[in-house]
């Protein structure tokens, strides 16, 4: 009863927060167009926090520079189970324009923190952050809340 | 009063409240719209494996030539594969892949062809930064607005200019603007060639008068150039075109002249080996022997030979202004100012 109820909750009430670990900020933008009244993330129960305390998915954006690498694990431990990372855009893929030679930044993401979804694009367009988002976000996040942890 | 009567009427619908409780984006927002650029699309079968594509691709990881293995039946080709977790979607591929059809295709920029803006004019009119006095009579004689000042140059738009001379015309400076011709490119050629090797030819026959020059004289004389028009009208008969030509292979070309003077040899042999192509020989019979048809009149000879058997002059010439048909070549000789060496 108690987890029917919890389930019906997490499918409808999603909490995401936003991380660019060194992207270009295109991405950031992407999830701003997002919010605006022409997407309207809100109504499918999606609401940003940038607190990582009451998220239930991270949006990571960027390529993991140096100084990102140890705070992008603390913010993981942070977010309470059940958790889902989204990357987002190609820098967490694979770096991007910025994985030269020389550079130094330690993309993909996954080698960091698990990675649940990825989206792919630069950026990648506001609806294919959305769809992937749904895809898995209601139903990941219900199944792993039933998962004793 | 009658503003709040009237909202009331509007919430009552019942339209308006089905529409407020099941608010939802509409379908065609969540639609791409069709110039979205997406991944390219590879087409294996046109790639000519020149790897344009590789080089253009401003992200590390995005695109990479393979080869598919040869089987028995035919050949492996050669193909871009994307790596869409690296593409930014640039679509620079597209654009530089230099197929017909392309091998990649990605959004639509690269399908769009430049039109041709060339005018069908004879003349382009060049602007010579060296000798231009920046007094910018032919910015405002310019009828059509080609003439401009760009970083305190003045700059001719090709694609505005219309050839009609007027900046020519206006500009105090001979040669600082040039009207070149850009049709008939071959037959200027011929003319060039005519002009030049008649010029020495005529010169050449003269070799006895230039040999006995006293040094720091000049050697002068005047050559009508009615023969040559004549033959020029031949290949082609514009005669605008050809005291065009002719005008400016007499202004620019400095001719040198080889004179060659057996009496004084001595046989030293030191110009056979110095003769950067060979044109000078020596045979124990005839002695030295010089092939004016090989040599380069680079002049190295004259500056080896100790006896001043070889002899370099420098020509220069002026058309005069008379017409065609009356012009006169002044050639102006005289010898070179280089040393001997030894």
């Amino acid at each position: 009863m108690l987890d029917a109820l919890k389930d019906v909750i997490r499918k409808s009430s999603i909490h995401v927060c936003l991380i660019n670990t060194g992207g270009c900020n295109g991405c950031d933008i992407e999830v701003v167009a997002l919010l605006s009244p022409r997407y309207d993330l809100e109504q499918y129960g999606i609401y940003v926090h940038n607190n990582p305390r009451e998220a239930d998915v991270i949006l990571v954006a960027g390529a993991v520079t140096e100084q990102w690498r140890e705070k992008l694990q603390r913010i993981y431990a942070k977010v309470p189970e059940p958790k889902i990372v989204v990357a987002i855009g190609n820098c967490p893929l694979s770096g991007d324009v910025f994985n030269q030679e020389g550079s130094s930044v330690y993309a993909p993401v996954s080698d960091y923190i698990p990675v649940d979804a990825e989206v792919s694009g630069c950026p990648p367009r506001p609806s294919e952050i959305l769809a992937a988002i749904l895809s898995i976000g209601p139903n990941a996040i219900a199944a792993r809340g039933r998962q004793k942890l | 009063m009658s503003s709040v009567i009237w909202y009331i009427y509007e919430f009552a619908r019942k339209s308006w409240a089905e529409k407020f409780v099941a608010a939802r984006s509409e379908q065609e927002i969540m639609e791409t719209p069709s110039r979205w650029r997406n991944f390219p699309e590879v087409r294996k079968e046109y790639c000519i494996a020149c790897g344009a594509c590789t080089a253009a691709c401003p992200a590390p990881m995005a695109i990479k030539l393979v080869r598919s293995s040869d089987t028995s039946e035919e050949e492996g080709i050669t193909y871009p594969v994307i790596n869409t977790r690296g593409c930014i979607r640039c679509g620079f591929c597209a654009e530089v892949c230099p197929t017909d059809p392309k091998t990649l295709l990605c959004g639509e920029n690269h399908l769009i062809r430049e039109k041709f803006t060339i005018l069908p004019v004879e003349k382009m009119y060049v602007m010579d930064e060296y000798l231009c006095i920046r007094c910018k009579k032919c910015l405002k004689s310019c009828k059509v607005g080609a003439v401009s000042e760009v970083d305190n140059r003045m700059v001719i738009d090709q694609s505005k200019c219309i050839a009609c001379g007027e900046c020519i015309k206006n500009c105090p400076v001979k040669g600082a603007i040039k009207g070149v011709f850009i049709s008939n490119v071959e037959e200027q050629k011929e003319i060039i060639n005519l002009v030049v090797n008649t010029l020495e030819k005529r010169i050449d026959e003269d070799q006895d008068k230039i040999k006995n020059l006293a040094p720091e004289e000049i050697f002068k004389f005047d050559y009508p150039i009615d023969e040559l028009v004549e033959k020029a009208r031949e290949i082609i008969p514009n005669d605008e075109l050809i005291r065009d030509t002719i005008e400016k292979i007499t202004d620019r070309l400095k001719m040198r002249i080889i004179t060659w003077d057996d009496e004084k040899c001595k046989s030293c042999r030191l110009c056979v080996d110095e003769c950067p192509v060979g044109a000078i020989t020596y045979d124990k019979d005839k002695g030295i022997e010089r092939n004016a048809n090989k040599c380069l009149k680079c002049s190295i000879c004259y500056q080896t030979c100790p006896f001043g058997v070889a002899g370099f002059y420098v020509a220069r010439f002026l058309l005069t202004e008379a017409s065609l048909d009356e012009g006169v070549i002044h050639v102006t000789l005289k010898p070179s100012q280089l040393p001997i060496r030894s």
